[in-house]
């Protein structure tokens, strides 16, 4: 039992150590050196714990495994590169922004229906707020649109339904 | 795994030569890991750290210098056998040749000997 905990410990810190891999070749990497190790065993003909470390050391550490695959010419693809994240502008407060809030408070009232359209024109055109608030954003208007429209056409499906009855 | 072996300049040179004897193993037979890493081991101090070996043939995949095929074993799961591609034959020959040269150069320079300094003017 003991050499199946030093197995396992190998093997999570492998997958630990392989973050920098893409999750197919992480999976599969772990699952080579599972193999190895069990063939390793099943050759040695023991399951003791000396013999378990002995195999474990032969394969080297899982950071050097790792490190071989990582660092080998050829594997471009598979480079420990850093996302670069693109942070909103958040310039603060310009024309757009003014504009989006007006059509969607005001020009909602005066304009309805394609006051709060434009709005959402400025809104999306904005550097102040982030995809994700533009968005919601979106959400919102669309609800708020979409809602009296179903609640007008339920009244007149049911009142022609209505109609419609003998 | 030995303390200071980075500075060992065997090392580097094995990790360069390393692929090339893995395609050495395959061209004789068609071969799963276990296999080639034994072969690797047996011949002599080719390879250090066995778990290396797949970060290599997982390459070698890639550059397709050799193929698989996964087959059943007799015992435990189906293995994945390598074996050498046309492309991994030309690189091994290309590569067998520039060997030859490099050793003969090497061994040129470390038979030469302590001669040249020690006569002075």
């Amino acid at each position: 039992m003991e050499a199946d905990m030093l197995v396992n410990d190998y093997l999570g810190r492998l997958e630990a150590a392989a973050w920098p891999l893409n999750a197919d070749r992480r999976r599969e990497l772990v699952a080579e050196v599972r193999e190895h190790i069990e063939s390793a065993l099943a050759e040695s003909g023991a399951r003791d714990e000396v013999t378990t470390r002995n195999v474990l050391e032969r394969l080297g550490a899982p950071e050097e495994i790792v490190a071989a695959e990582v660092g080998s010419p050829g594997s471009e693809g598979q480079s420990p590169v850093v996302t670069v994240v693109q942070i909103p502008g958040r310039r603060g407060w310009g024309a757009s922004e003014v504009a989006a809030i007006a059509f969607l408070t005001v020009g909602a009232v005066f304009l309805p229906i394609i006051g709060p359209l434009i709005g959402l024109a400025f809104v999306w055109s904005a550097d102040a707020w982030s995809t994700r608030q533009k968005w919601v954003a979106t959400a919102i208007v669309a609800v708020l649109l979409v809602l009296p429209i179903l609640f007008l056409l339920g009244l007149t499906t049911g009142s022609s339904s209505g109609q419609s009855l003998p | 795994m030995v303390p200071g072996e980075t500075r060992n300049p065997l090392t580097e040179l094995r990790r360069g030569v390393l692929e090339y004897c893995v395609l050495a193993v395959v061209r004789r037979r068609e071969s799963y890991a276990f296999d080639i890493v034994r072969e690797l081991t047996d011949a002599g101090e080719l390879l250090t750290s066995e778990g290396t070996i797949y970060p290599l043939l997982s390459r070698l995949r890639r550059d397709r210098l050799v193929t698989t095929t996964w087959r059943e074993s007799g015992s435990g799961p189906p293995r994945r056998y390598y074996r050498i591609t046309a492309e991994g034959k030309r690189a091994l020959e290309g590569f067998a040749a520039e060997w030859r040269r490099f050793r003969r150069a090497v061994d040129a320079m470390l038979a030469a000997g302590p001669r040249g300094g020690s006569d002075g003017g």
